[in-house]
């Protein structure tokens, strides 16, 4: 039983407790719910099952002594709130910066506290969230915050690849913040929020530019130009359940399997899915209500959804297990594989690998775009990421080709050769190394040429050419006949065959040959 | 008849901070034109081609996007 000293140590302890976890007040945190965001310790409560948040540090003290630093007695857990809990019965690490302490400001011991979050997560083997609401640097400590900045990139990218970490952009996040949830392997961000590298204040003072912050680093910029943010939700509340579901799709560490879910109805018939790819070869229609058709009902996570929407990117559950799925979508610029496309799904590849997720590719490419701007914008670069990124995974590596599987593009997105365990092909697909036009225009070039001294019709004879070189390559049993793909199956079976796959897969092990790391072409 | 006149763009966005080029003045490739305050330095904006200076379009105190056009050179009439 406790002494009379220890129980008045105790009190003590407690009502500084008390004092800490009110953070910057009362007043500070109506102002903060008036503009329509939570507390740092709402958000950790609405993250984590009931009662499982265990708070890490809170007494810890700011180190700056300058600006009248030193006459403060203590800036509320450094205005950044970190700890462990627990979500759906896993533990996760996080913190959540606390706007009305001081700005959320990055201090020196603030920065401390995150990098050890992060880092403890990582020794851990436990998911770490981030929950970035802050004013940015705390100027008034200068070199402590610029080098716990440093302190907390080095933690983040020594974590990376050892367990998952997912950002959050919750309010203002600005400087070395900014690059934080970059180094993380998502970003989510809330409408109203801003992340850049430097707000409108201090963009005038050093461009003199005039903006705002929307212009700047709003969240609609981030989603459809920058490709910067997974995901934009509504709010506080919508983003943190995005936070938790995404971990439905993760696994704790590096090694280990992502949750799983019971098996059902894998036997079901795609009838919506093959209903949707038009007859005429040339018409577009959306990838992704086909691919939702083939995965378990309901378990579509797309991220990027307005970045690139030409190539989508999204996790699903294939007969209750987690992959990832790239598919090409003509409803936007025919499908393509555009210099953002080709980044976008470069790097959701390398995710899917580095935490087990078997990737399953859906193809209807008509190749990379050609054409002077896009060799300007380096298309060539930005696809060589893609090609890495399938060439290196070790996943299991499922294609299925709906439509057109063209050139690179078939390349980029999964073959047999550049290791997909298994391709199947739609029967209306086109396996090619070019398109007839292309083709022609080469193998039919003198003939083409010599045409109206024969009095024939060039034109006439370059459909004649074409419709012949249609009718031997442009079919997907010239492509199986080579052993380039499994098999030509029944759209309505894709959903079975591919469950049936993924499982045939499972024990896949392959290893890269020893090296210090391949030479990606970030 | 000449070629065509070629503009001269700022680098980067900022405020011109200084203009040296006037109406008239022969240019070599990669003289400077001007500076432009951005990032905490003073960039130059030089001349893409050898040529006479036949506008100039920017002044000091302006505040410019990059790739704004600063001045435009004749490349016939150096």
């Amino acid at each position: 039983m406790a002494g009379d000293r220890a129980r008045a140590a105790l009190e003590r302890v407690e009502a500084l407790r008390a004092v800490i976890r009110a953070g910057g007040g009362a007043d500070k945190a109506a102002e903060h719910r008036a503009r329509g965001r939570w507390t740092a310790r709402e958000r950790l409560d609405a993250l984590f099952d009931a009662d499982t948040f265990v708070e890490l540090d809170g007494f810890a003290k700011h180190t700056g002594r300058d600006y009248g630093l030193d006459a403060v007695e203590r800036v509320p857990a450094d205005g950044v709130v970190t700890g462990f809990g627990r979500i759906n019965g896993r533990t996760v690490y996080a913190y959540a910066q606390d706007f009305t302490t001081i700005a959320g400001s990055f201090g020196e011991m603030h920065g401390r506290k995150i990098a050890r979050t992060v880092e403890l997560a990582a020794r851990c083997g436990a998911p770490v969230i981030g929950l970035n609401d802050s004013a940015g640097a705390r100027v008034t400590e200068q070199m402590g915050a610029l080098a716990g900045y440093g302190r907390l990139f080095r933690e983040i990218v020594r974590a990376s690849g050892r367990v998952p970490q997912i950002a959050l952009v919750l309010g203002p996040v600005s400087g070395g913040q900014a690059y934080a949830t970059n180094l993380a392997d998502f970003a989510l961000m809330t409408r109203g929020s801003h992340l850049y590298i430097a707000g409108p204040a201090l963009v005038e003072s050093v461009v003199f530019e005039r903006t705002d912050d929307e212009t700047l680093g709003g969240a609609d910029m981030h989603a459809t130009q920058s490709g910067c943010i997974d995901l934009v939700l509504d709010d506080d509340r919508a983003a943190l359940a995005a936070a938790r579901l995404l971990l439905e799709y993760l696994p704790q560490a590096w090694g280990e399997a992502p949750p799983a879910r019971a098996a059902v109805d894998f036997d079901r018939p795609c009838t919506a899915a093959a209903a949707i790819v038009p007859d005429d070869p040339a018409a577009v229609y959306d990838m992704r209500e086909l691919v939702a058709d083939v995965m378990d009902a309901g378990s579509m996570f797309e991220l990027k959804p307005d970045f690139a929407p030409n190539l989508c990117t999204a996790f699903a559950r294939l007969g209750g297990r987690a992959v990832g799925v790239i598919a090409s979508n003509p409803a936007h610029l025919g499908g393509v594989i555009t210099a953002e496309a080709a980044q976008k799904a470069a790097r959701f590849v390398r995710l899917c690998d580095r935490f087990d997720l078997p990737v399953v590719s859906f193809q209807d490419v008509p190749g990379c775009v050609v054409g002077s701007q896009a060799e300007a914008a380096g298309v060539i670069r930005h696809a060589a990421k893609l090609i890495h990124a399938v060439c290196e995974a070790t996943v299991p590596k499922l294609t299925v080709i709906v439509r057109k599987a063209y050139a690179g593009g078939y390349i980029a997105m999964g073959s047999k050769d550049t290791g997909a365990d298994f391709v199947f092909a739609w029967p209306q697909a086109e396996i090619c190394l070019m398109g007839p036009a292309g083709a022609v225009g080469i193998l039919y070039r003198k003939e083409i040429a010599a045409a109206r001294s024969a009095g024939r019709d060039p034109a006439e004879v370059r459909a004649e050419a074409e419709a012949q070189f249609r009718a031997r390559y442009v079919d997907p049993l010239y492509a199986a006949g080579g052993g380039h793909i499994d098999d030509v199956i029944d759209p309505v079976d894709t959903r079975r065959v591919l469950v049936r796959a993924l499982a045939a897969v499972a024990g896949k092990r392959d290893v890269h040959p020893p090296k210090k790391h391949t030479g990606v072409p970030i | 008849m000449n070629r065509a006149a070629v503009t001269a763009r700022t680098p980067i966005v900022g405020r011109v901070a200084a203009v040296r080029a006037a109406v008239g003045d022969a240019v070599a490739a990669g003289a400077e034109l001007g500076r432009i305050e951005s990032m905490k330095m003073f960039i130059p904006v030089t001349a893409p081609v050898a040529g006479t200076i036949t506008a100039v379009t920017a002044a000091p105190g302006d505040v410019l996007p990059g790739g704004s056009p600063f001045a435009t050179i004749d490349p016939a009439r150096p």
